[in-house]
């Protein structure tokens, strides 16, 4: 077996490359930070093994994810490693390369974005490239298959003892040079290390790597331990950066070649001076949400869904009734397929469409590149308040789904602002909680639909800055990093790519339809139809009503008057999703319209408010809950996490539903 | 379909409902990736990777 280790700077494109050469498809974005975990797929038809690994700078791992990459190479043998580069920013990228070229494995450089490079009015000369750096170059352009065919033929048809061991030798000072070769003597003669692992490892060790430093100490690396102050004194980390540095620059202009003009990049500094513009990039940033909130609620999803929702609740809950009836099932098994599973499961699913909208039009904005200018603009924002725009990233993760957003927090380096995004995060309107607030606004704001949503959105926002800035202040949080973001150019987005985002995420969705929804419904069903007493036909003494009716004093001031709507929120925390399949089954219908009327009586619009809100903040799901407890590595934080929620929740419920009610 | 069979029908509904809340709970205190509901691509080759090599 072959393994190849895809390594790269972080948005270089690696993942996509991944994808392509292994006819499978992982999570891609067009920003940084997206590979947490190393991923693994096999070429078609070979023995070849092709490893994703998060996108580094260096191998001297600044933050957690970094060091999947340097413990990688470090903990498997690695047979030969494709180092994907952004031909457009070649300078920088290079500078890992060289740490891989000095790591003495087979190197196949990949230039990918190759198209947007040549869009800059620039190019290389490979062959040039190839000799300079001494491994193989090759040209790709993954977005559009370009030359992955090449690359992939290369890595099939040739066995690993062909390709050309990386003999990078850079001419760094003597003091360093005279020291490198005393340590890699001695590790060879003592400690039965290879030359060129020695010479990788000591560069490393004098390059103050961590990880490395680590392992020489484990290993009891004594010619290297005995020298680390010397090292360090005589600043040969920097005398390395600048020899590396000054290589690379040689290398480019021997290489460079001029071509055509640089339409691309002026298109993407036209548009950039009026999306990032001071001034108008937020409101740019908020009107965009709310775009695609219209046409997710407005447009084109709820549309869709209300004929789903018609079908679904007319001809196949009669059938099923009549069918179920014929075949002799009791008035039980009838309501807990039609009431229950048909009305919960069904109920739910109705919302694909809006999901799928706004799945896609979360793809796009990735994809175009607008993500990264997001995250730039919001920056702003958040450097007022003290804090980072690199957690900004995180929290539109969360967007999609809380967990994948906690685990995007590990792309931040200070633990205790990782902490704290980690805690913020599940304020963050998950797309679980889209039905929820589909049926409320249907309800109560159906002429200002798009608009009631994007204000849940955004209060969600704005409690987590408001949070983050008061753990801030507890934690004492005071050096502020400084947030580097790459601002990719934009293209336009490709619809394969756009497809496979959107149904990659919405296929989630299905699956919990079938799972924890199914599970969560079938669960609610039960506590509505028994009570004490065993199987009851009237609902209000039923476990459910006893439960909710238990509580309701307690929701009463935040405007929530029907035991129905507390149940379904304690479901809610298997997954949000079940709270509209409970609302459902606790109603006893299949229609959403039907449901509508009931609210109508039920809540008065800043009582449906205050519920949503309720909703946005209230307790995590389960998933979220573990994932704060594993990422944090405390069952403290998670708990935390919980009654912290639940109160934030109430209060600002409370203050919605008490002020509101002073004024309607 | 008689009584058993109405029976054993909602016994298999609500057993299988329970063994999906059971696995949730599971799932969740692994946390991370395992905590996602799906089984994505990237999920699927790390385990078969997992068992080839283990």
């Amino acid at each position: 077996m072959t393994t190849v280790a895809l390594m790269g700077n972080p948005n270089t494109g690696k993942t996509t490359l991944f994808n392509q050469l292994t006819d499978s498809y992982a999570y891609v974005g067009n920003w940084t930070g997206v590979t947490v975990e190393k991923k693994m797929g096999s070429i078609k038809h070979t023995k070849i093994v092709v490893v994703d690994l998060p996108g580094i700078y260096s191998l001297n791992p600044i933050t957690k994810d970094e060091s999947v990459a340097i413990n990688y190479l470090l903990e498997n043998d690695t047979d030969i490693i494709l180092n994907v580069t952004n031909a457009n920013q070649l300078k920088r990228n290079l500078l890992l390369s060289i740490e891989l070229l000095e790591f003495g494995k087979p190197v196949i450089i990949a230039l990918n974005m190759i198209d947007d490079l040549k869009r800059t009015g620039v190019y290389y000369d490979i062959q040039t490239l190839e000799k300079r750096l001494g491994c193989i170059v090759k040209t790709t352009n993954a977005r559009n298959h370009d030359g992955i065919e090449q690359l992939r033929d290369k890595l099939k048809n040739s066995p690993v003892d062909e390709f050309p061991t990386a003999n990078l030798k850079l001419d760094y000072p003597k003091e360093i040079k005279k020291e490198l070769n005393l340590a890699t003597t001695k590790l060879v003669k003592n400690y039965q290390v290879s030359e060129k692992f020695a010479t990788w490892l000591t560069i490393q060790f004098m390059n103050k790597n961590k990880i490395v430093r680590q392992f020489a100490s484990h290993n009891n690396f004594k010619p290297l331990l005995e020298k680390a102050d010397l090292f360090d004194k005589e600043k040969f980390e920097e005398k390395i950066f600048q020899t590396r540095l000054n290589f690379i620059e040689e290398t480019l202009t021997s290489a460079r070649e001029n071509v055509s003009s640089s339409s691309n990049i002026q298109m993407t500094s036209k548009i950039d001076k009026v999306v990032t513009n001071p001034i108008l990039g937020l409101p740019i940033f908020v009107a965009i949400f709310y775009l695609m909130f219209k046409l997710s609620f407005d447009w084109i999803g709820t549309p869709l869904s209300d004929q789903l929702n018609a079908f679904l609740s007319g001809p196949i809950s009669n059938y099923s009734n009549t069918f179920l009836k014929s075949i002799g099932a009791m008035p039980f098994l009838r309501s807990l397929i039609v009431d229950g599973i048909i009305a919960g499961v069904g109920g739910v699913l109705t919302f694909i469409p809006q999901i799928m909208v706004l799945f896609a039009c979360i793809s796009i904005l990735e994809d175009s590149g607008y993500m990264a200018r997001a995250a730039l603009v919001t920056d702003r924002v958040m450097q007022a308040i003290g804090l980072n725009g690199k957690a900004f990233i995180p929290l539109i993760i969360g967007f999609g789904c809380n967990v994948t957003g906690i685990m995007a927090a590990r792309t931040i380096e200070q633990p205790k602002e990782r902490l704290i995004t980690t805690l913020i995060s599940p304020f963050m309107s998950c797309s679980a909680r889209l039905p929820i607030y589909s049926l409320f606004v249907a309800a109560f704001f159906p002429k200002n639909q798009a608009l009631i949503v994007l204000s849940i959105y955004f209060l969600g926002i704005i409690v987590a800055l408001a949070m983050a800035k008061f753990y801030q202040l507890i934690f004492h949080v005071k050096e502020n990093t400084v947030f580097i973001v790459e601002l990719p150019q934009y293209h336009l987005p490709r619809f394969d790519i756009i497809w496979r985002g959107t149904w990659d995420k919405s296929k989630g969705f299905v699956r919990k339809a079938g799972t924890i929804i199914f599970a969560g419904t079938v669960l609610i069903w039960l506590l509505s139809n028994f009570g004490p007493s065993g199987f009851v036909t009237n609902i209000d003494k039923s476990f459910s009503a006893m439960l909710g009716q238990f509580l309701l004093p307690l929701f009463v001031p935040i405007g929530i008057t029907s035991w129905e709507a507390i149940s379904a929120l304690f479901t809610g925390i298997l997954a949000k999703e079940v709270i509209s399949s409970s609302m459902m089954v606790l109603f006893h219908t299949t229609s959403q319209t039907t449901l509508i009327a009931t609210f109508g009586q039920l809540f008065t619009p800043i009582s449906a408010y205050a519920l949503l809100v309720f909703i946005l903040l209230y307790v995590p799901c389960f998933a979220t809950i573990g994932t704060i407890k594993s990422e944090t590595g405390s069952t403290k934080w998670a708990v935390y996490s919980v009654f912290s929620s639940i109160l934030i929740a109430y209060a600002l419920s409370f203050v919605i539903f008490q002020v509101g009610s002073l004024f309607m | 379909m008689s009584l058993l069979t109405n029976l054993i029908i909602a016994s298999v509904i609500i057993g299988f409902a329970g063994y999906e809340i059971y696995k949730v709970a599971q799932k969740s205190k692994k946390g991370k990736c395992a905590a996602c509901d799906y089984k994505c691509e990237a999920k699927m080759m790390a385990e078969r990777a997992k068992r080839q090599n283990g």
